[in-house]
């Protein structure tokens, strides 16, 4: 696919030329960039098993392939609005354009920083006998077949759809729209960098983006799952334009609104067949301010935190920070009695904070916790205000509870691994005695972290709307998923902190059968507290065991000797 | 005088390939050894062996009159191991991490605080100290790297090519560093490639090359056939072709090419 796409974007080589790019360095340059993005990890989250297939072989290869391949079935999700192009096609069109738009600029935005923050340039090229112009130009055409890349396969099945539905002239027609949307997208994702930019302080430009980032996944997720809840599709299918009057203001409608240059006598809203005009006017505005303005502004801003990235740092500490940082000095202290303990603490607890892998992994799931439980809760499609004021009457309290265990089973799957593992060159070279004694330090920095402070605000609402006969089943709840993950660590993940590189390999399925094993605890423990709600007696009891079996669990983690550990194979 | 690291008859193979082969050597207490050899003679092996990173190896090694195999940790918290590659976690700043480091040596707070300060600002980073480790360059890094190794204040110090990214000033400094710790009756176990630097900070030099040793003396000792420097022993001793040989084939490839383009031009 490479070789044709470069073959493609080279055809205009004469242009290229007339334009002031030497064509041997332009070729050479994005031969390089595709050969790399084919052997860069995949940025989709949803493909480790893949990714684990993958890696038996020795390299990476055709990831942009997959990537495509991705990119399409995504597209198929998209497929559903164009099915009521029948009813309508207006407001068809305009509801799948809106969620391509919106899938598509997310996506943008959270890839391109990928694509457009890459230092190696600097490095590589600006050495080299290579012009600005071709520089230029090999960025401008390497961001053509990314978006190319993307926005193809994404709209593909859609476009299929509605052939099927249209005959040749839907097919014809389809794309060019698309076009025009995909010039709002680049200018919303520019504009939308350029307020990061602006925003955020010179050198944290990456950390916003970075949440930036993270608030999309959630948003995206929660509109995925929740969706689906609230949309009643037999009510769409009987649609009424003249309800969706507000649309009129939607660019996204007015492109669909251009449909009727092919269909004249398709109902749209009331008054708003002129807007169709727009279909084309801000598409090429966004286009004309994007290159005029945004663009321009954007290099800069680029540059100017590519500098801040290479700078000396020399800036003191703020009173905040250094704060901070003997907080978690004297929590190491509170909550470890030896040094091993206190350094696998330490090193824990600011890794975490800083590693922007570990946060884009595990922070998302904060908000997943509430998206499933209301996923859960209106599984009955009833209006909201009836199943919150039924709430205490039902049981969902136990799901509620138990969910929590999201965020730090994640986190405990993570603190594992880091681009630096092999730095963990200082546990084998200092007088460690038992490293289990690192692996409790590390477990307990991230019950402090990351299920603590969760279950306490998950407990408050709890017993704020089932009452205060609830705390024991917190109680419960936070001994029970504790020992879920001292037994998930101990059996899955005996590994010191921060040791392993980013994927690892299974072998033979032991750890399949080993989280398998866990799976089943956790499914009991579960089941078991639902019993303890027929009898009061049976939840002491309960706490009682599960304490004792979470204090066996967790002296065996602290002393797991040498022999024991999971340490990389090379 | 007793020897501090004994060694004896030590092997270690990665499947087929042996990376050490019979190595027996004794090293005495105050020294420093220049410990030199080419890539893939075995050095970083040895070295790995000795700081207890390697303990799957054959034969017999003896620190302070413990054996390794026995008494790993009581060896590891002698030694100050500074290893090749400079990998840090370097999200942590230089303080973090060399209080991390600190707490696996069972050292104080206080003892890390005045030991980190202290030697940073010798290197002169020490304004650097609480920002993070992945702005530094490659030479920050590197003098982290040596005052992590020494913080505990061990007997013996492994250092492997201890100033790859240095600048003169600290490649100074990191010499000057070397003769103070002999003085304190530190070894040193010094590995390098950097002929000059190993032929004149080293009491002995222990040339390896395929997991043998294949010279072992003084400079004046290794000399003394010969009156070449350390740089032509080492080729002689570990190379089987003639190098000035190849750099001038090498050189003459450009001088074939432009005799070749200039006929063309005319």
């Amino acid at each position: 696919m490479n070789k044709l796409l470069l073959y493609l974007m080279m055809l205009p080589s004469g242009l290229w030329k007339r334009l002031g790019a030497d064509t041997e360095q332009l070729r050479a340059i994005l031969h390089a960039k595709l050969l790399m993005d084919d052997r860069k990890p995949l940025s989709f989250g949803a493909n480790k098993g893949l990714e684990r297939k993958r890696k038996k072989k020795k390299e990476r290869k055709n990831t942009s392939f997959i990537t495509v391949l991705l990119s399409f079935f995504m597209g198929m999700i998209y497929v559903f609005p164009i099915i009521m192009v029948e009813a309508n096609p207006v407001i068809g069109l305009a509801m799948f354009y809106s969620i391509f738009i919106v899938f598509f600029t997310f996506t943008l935005i959270t890839d391109f920083a990928n694509v457009l923050v890459d230092t190696k340039d600097k490095l590589i090229l600006f050495p080299k006998p290579v012009s600005d112009k071709t520089i230029m130009l090999s960025r401008l055409l390497y961001i053509f077949i990314y978006i190319f890349r993307l926005a193809i396969p994404m709209s593909l099945p859609a476009w299929i759809v509605f052939g099927i539905i249209k005959g040749w002239v839907g097919v014809l027609w389809f794309p060019i729209p698309l076009v025009f949307l995909i010039f709002v997208a680049v200018f919303l994702v520019c504009g939308f960098y350029l307020l990061m930019l602006r925003l955020s302080k010179p050198g944290k430009f990456q950390d916003v983006l970075n949440y930036a980032q993270i608030g999309f996944s959630i948003v995206f997720f929660a509109t995925y799952m929740l969706s689906s809840r609230m949309i009643d599709p037999e009510a769409l299918q009987k649609l009424d334009i003249q309800v969706f009057s507000w649309a009129k203001y939607v660019p996204t409608y007015w492109v669909a609104a251009s449909w009727t240059w092919i269909e004249p006598s398709v109902e749209v809203i009331e008054g708003t067949r002129w807007l169709s005009i727009l279909a084309v006017v801000f598409p090429l505005f966004s286009l004309w301010a994007t290159v005029k303005y945004l663009a321009p502004s954007f290099v800069k801003g680029l540059v100017s935190s590519d500098n801040v990235n290479t700078e000396k740092p020399t800036a003191k500490k703020s009173a905040k920070e250094i704060k901070s940082q003997n907080r978690v000095y004297r929590w190491a202290n509170m909550f470890n009695k030896s040094d091993a303990s206190k350094a696998g603490f330490i090193i824990t607890w600011l890794q975490t904070n800083r590693s922007r892998n570990f946060r884009m992994r595990v922070y998302p799931t904060f908000a997943y916790v509430p998206v499933y439980f209301f996923y859960v809760i209106l599984i009955d499609r009833k209006p909201f205000m009836e199943v919150w004021n039924n709430l205490p009457n039902t049981k969902n309290f136990i799901i509620l509870l138990y969910m929590t265990t999201f965020v730090i089973m994640q986190g405990v799957t993570f603190i594992t691994m880091s681009e630096h593992y092999k730095a963990s060159w200082v546990y084998f070279s200092s007088p460690l005695q038992k490293p289990g004694e690192v692996i409790a330090g590390a477990f307990k920095a991230m019950w402090v972290k990351y299920f603590l402070p969760f279950m306490i605000a998950i407990g408050i609402f709890v017993v704020y709307v089932w009452g205060p006969s609830k705390i024991w089943d917190v109680i419960l709840a936070t001994i029970n998923i504790t020992l879920f993950i001292i037994a998930q660590m101990y059996f899955g993940n005996r590994m010191l902190p921060f040791s392993q590189k980013e994927q690892i390999k299974d072998k033979a399925g032991k750890t399949m059968i080993r989280m398998l094993l866990i799976i089943v605890l956790m499914g009991g423990l579960g089941l078991l507290h639902g019993l303890t709600l027929l009898m009061w007696w049976l939840k002491l009891i309960f706490i009682v065991l599960s304490a004792i079996m979470m204090w066996m669990f967790y002296d065996s983690l602290k002393n797991t000797p040498w022999e024991k550990l999971k340490t990389v194979e090379d | 005088m007793e020897s501090i690291i004994t060694i004896r008859s030590l092997s270690k193979r990665y499947g087929e390939k042996a990376a050490l082969n019979n190595v027996s050597l004794d090293v005495y207490p105050g020294q420093i050894i220049g410990y030199i050899g080419p890539n893939g003679a075995g050095k970083s092996t040895t070295v790995k062996i000795l700081a207890g990173i390697i303990q799957d190896y054959e034969g017999e090694v003896t620190v302070d009159g413990m054996k390794l195999s026995d008494n790993v940790l009581a060896i590891k918290s002698k030694i100050g191991y500074i290893p090749e590659l400079t990998e840090l976690y370097d999200l942590l700043t230089a303080r973090e991490y060399l209080k991390f480091v600190g707490k696996l040596y069972h050292l104080s707070d206080d003892v890390i605080e005045s030991r980190a300060t202290s030697m940073l600002d010798s290197f002169g980073i020490l304004d650097s100290i609480d920002n993070r480790m992945d702005g530094y360059s490659k030479g920050m890094r590197q003098k982290v790297l040596i005052t992590s190794g020494l913080l505990h204040n061990p007997s013996i110090v492994i250092m492997d090519e201890p100033l790859s990214g240095l600048d003169a000033n600290a490649v100074i400094m990191v010499k000057e560093l070397l003769q103070v710790l002999k003085a304190e009756g530190k070894t040193i176990f010094y590995c390098s490639h950097m002929m000059d630097v190993v032929e004149r900070v080293s009491d002995r030099i222990v040339l390896i090359d395929k997991g043998e040793i294949v010279a072992d003396g003084t400079i004046d000792e290794l000399r003394k056939d010969s009156g070449d420097s350390l740089e032509k022993i080492f080729s002689k001793l570990t190379s089987n072709e003639d190098i000035a040989l190849k750099a001038g084939s090498f050189a003459s490839l450009f001088k074939n090419q432009e005799e070749e383009t200039g006929a063309s031009d005319e």
